[in-house]
């Protein structure tokens, strides 16, 4: 200080000086640390621990309900399931594109050389294998895993994702 | 400053209370420095300058579309406020207390009908309000940032517009929200957290309603009202409304300021003294060139209004806001199609997910932001289109926009990357579509445009007339062409 007022009458021992410097750093660390904690703290707090959501896995009935060859829509579970000669498959009816609901399977017209299921909302249209024969869905229909439960029903876990190949023989 | 017009009359008497002085510091006012003293101490009026430049007063300079915007945002909160007290935001009772509103509360339909009518309102004017100040050239310094904060108070009327639609859980909220937050699961990386943050879970339920309650009574209407005060702030404190520079005198003569107001007793300069910082007079030639806005800009204000406040009704009473029915998980409706202002966005996003629903809406918002900081240019600003060639390049970008994205839609039903390559990688989908093509077409133009003419203002004109004409031509595609299946139809 060039024009100093009363000089301290005993200045501080280097050895505990803190610099203003080191004062305020640490001061704002601090405060943008208690400030970020508890906003990070409240990004976390939005996402639920519990949710109370329905069951993946769910019973769809007995195999001799569905006619060799069929494909029968399960409206409630929004999937269908394909009985095919080699077994079953579970095809998710949740379309890939904005998980609207694909329609029922409809025998082969027009330009399509097989049976195809349409989405409402955007326009796709999916194979029986999956398959995206056109529109904005960016990946075939999942396959879900099929299984029998002990009572002799057929299983359904949508939770598991299998490949088209993977068929479920009784 | 009493009100001396006698205490004989009621309304005289009343007017002479302590209570009503308290109220009220001053009476009617007579004199020029009266009317600015009013709108100085008022709470209210303090929004406005005491003094407006006539300029600001023409119809043909604003049409008083951001007014009519605030109105219709009073409106709405307003009706929102009453709506509240008969809304259950449960997905057992959301519908059921929509069809109480409907036919067993009093005025319960009419006031769902304004809030709906008003929110459409707001979502036209807010758009038309930015056509204004960017053909006005408002943008330009010191309103840079003011039209940051607009751009981003027509991403908040959308956003609220969206989490609106949601709350009456009819087909069409459901499936709204469950194509929205699909979209919102695009971004890589953070896609699905995204989307299990908007939803509270993992499916379209009760935790999903409830968040977008919560943010469309709540978190929303906070956010807008804090962005409006700072935009109004802002709009004084960059010196009230654009203006042409010259000319103001002609001006002030056809805003019918014909009629000499009696002067006050002291300088009229004096209140703005009271005031640090940059004042709305900044950028006025002088003092004299401004008129009281007390009743030049207030009256008008109060008929403007009353004339939304009654068109809102009337559309309220004559047509009912749309109810679909109750929302149900396992079908979407067919077509299942948005409200009108987001049908530009789903004929992209048929495209493309990624590139119709995030790139493209993230490039325009971030494209608005940057137009004042790209052009910086000082001539022209409050003109309309800045000059006659500024007229002609909107009107051409307008007009040679529409069939080129026409052209786009067309080449890709019939020669789309899906058409000619059905196995075609889903990358190459997204690079090639009408969505990308439109962007790349409209980017490359206004370049040339600005590079032509060496002029920024003309480049930044050509961009926004090509991206307004494109917003306006999807939305038509998509409201009246676009049928079952998102197949094609014919409107008649």
């Amino acid at each position: 200080m060039p024009n100093a007022g009363p000089q301290p009458e005993t200045p501080p021992s280097e050895g505990s000086r803190i610099s203003r410097r080191l004062l305020l750093g640490t001061g704002w660390c601090g405060f943008l640390i208690s400030t970020l904690g508890p906003a990070l703290a409240n990004v976390r707090y939005l996402f639920p621990n519990v949710v109370y959501e329905g069951p993946t896995q769910f019973k769809v009935g007995r195999a001799e309900e569905y006619p060799a060859g069929s494909a029968t829509f399960l409206e409630e579970q929004r999937l269908f399931i394909l009985h095919d000669p080699e077994g079953f498959r579970a095809l998710s009816a949740v379309c890939t594109h904005l998980r609207c609901t694909t329609g029922p399977f409809v025998p082969p017209a027009g330009q399509w050389k097989e049976p195809y299921s349409r989405c409402p909302c955007h326009g796709s249209i999916f194979a029986k294998d999956g398959r995206v024969l056109q529109g904005p869905a960016p990946r075939p229909l999942d396959f879900y895993r099929v299984s029998l439960a002990p009572d002799g029903r057929l299983l359904v876990d949508t939770a598991a994702i299998v490949g088209k190949d993977d068929i479920f023989k009784v | 400053m009493a009100d001396d017009r006698g205490t004989s009359t009621l309304a005289g008497r009343i007017m002479g209370t302590r209570v009503w002085q308290s109220v009220f510091r001053h009476g009617y006012p007579e004199t020029d420095l009266d009317r600015m003293s009013t709108m100085f101490t008022n709470f209210f009026l303090h929004l406005l300058p005491a003094k407006v430049h006539p300029n600001c007063l023409r119809l043909t300079y604003t049409w008083a579309l951001g007014m009519v915007g605030l109105y219709l945002t009073i409106i709405l909160f307003v009706t929102g406020f009453l709506l509240m007290f008969f809304y259950i935001p449960s997905t057992g009772w959301a519908y059921q207390s929509m069809k109480d509103l409907q036919f067993a509360v009093s005025f319960g339909l009419l006031l769902r009908n304004m809030h709906r009518w008003s929110a459409h309102g707001m979502v036209a004017l807010v758009f038309l309000h930015m056509c204004r100040v960017f053909y006005t050239g408002s943008y330009r310094a010191p309103r840079e940032f003011n039209w940051v904060l607009g751009v981003l108070l027509w991403g908040l009327t959308l956003f609220l517009s969206f989490t609106g639609y949601l709350l009456p859980w009819d087909q069409l909220a459901f499936w709204a929200i469950t194509v929205g937050t699909s979209i919102a699961s695009y971004p890589p990386w953070i896609g699905e957290t995204i989307r299990v943050l908007m939803l509270g879970g993992h499916t379209v339920g009760q935790g999903a309603l409830l968040r977008f309650y919560v943010l469309h009574v709540a978190v929303l209407p906070a956010v807008l009202g804090l962005l409006l005060a700072i935009h109004f702030w802002r709009i004084r404190k960059d010196g009230g409304l654009s203006r042409p520079a010259g000319a103001p005198g002609e001006l002030a003569v056809t805003a019918g300021h014909e009629r000499p107001f009696a002067r006050g007793p002291l300088k009229t300069y004096a209140l703005m003294e009271l005031v640090g910082g940059t004042s709305p007079m900044v950028g006025a030639q002088a003092p004299e060139e401004e008129i009281p806005s007390w009743p030049h800009l207030v009256f008008p204000l109060v008929v403007l209004f009353e004339v939304v406040l009654a068109v809102v009704m009337v559309l309220g009473v004559f047509f009912n806001a749309p109810l679909e029915e109750l929302a149900n998980f396992t079908h979407p409706p067919n077509p299942a199609k948005a409200p009108w202002y987001f049908l530009g966005l789903q004929e992209l996003v048929s495209y493309s997910a990624l590139v119709g629903g995030v790139v493209v809406p993230g490039l325009l918002i971030l494209g608005l932001m940057s137009i004042p900081y790209v052009d910086r240019e000082a001539e022209g600003e409050g003109i309309w289109f800045t000059s006659p060639r500024g007229k002609r390049v909107a009107l051409w970008s307008i007009l040679a926009t529409a069939p080129f994205t026409v052209l786009l839609i067309l080449l890709n039903a019939y020669m789309g990357v899906r058409r000619l390559f059905t196995e075609a990688p889903q990358a190459l989908a997204d690079l090639l579509n009408p969505a990308t093509l439109l962007l790349v077409g409209i980017a490359a133009f206004s370049i040339l445009v600005g590079w032509r003419t060496g002029s920024r203002r003309l480049a930044a004109i050509a961009l926004f007339s090509c991206f307004l004409s494109a917003y306006v031509v999807l939305m038509v595609i998509g409201t009246f062409f676009r049928g079952p299946n998102w197949d094609w139809i014919w409107p008649w």
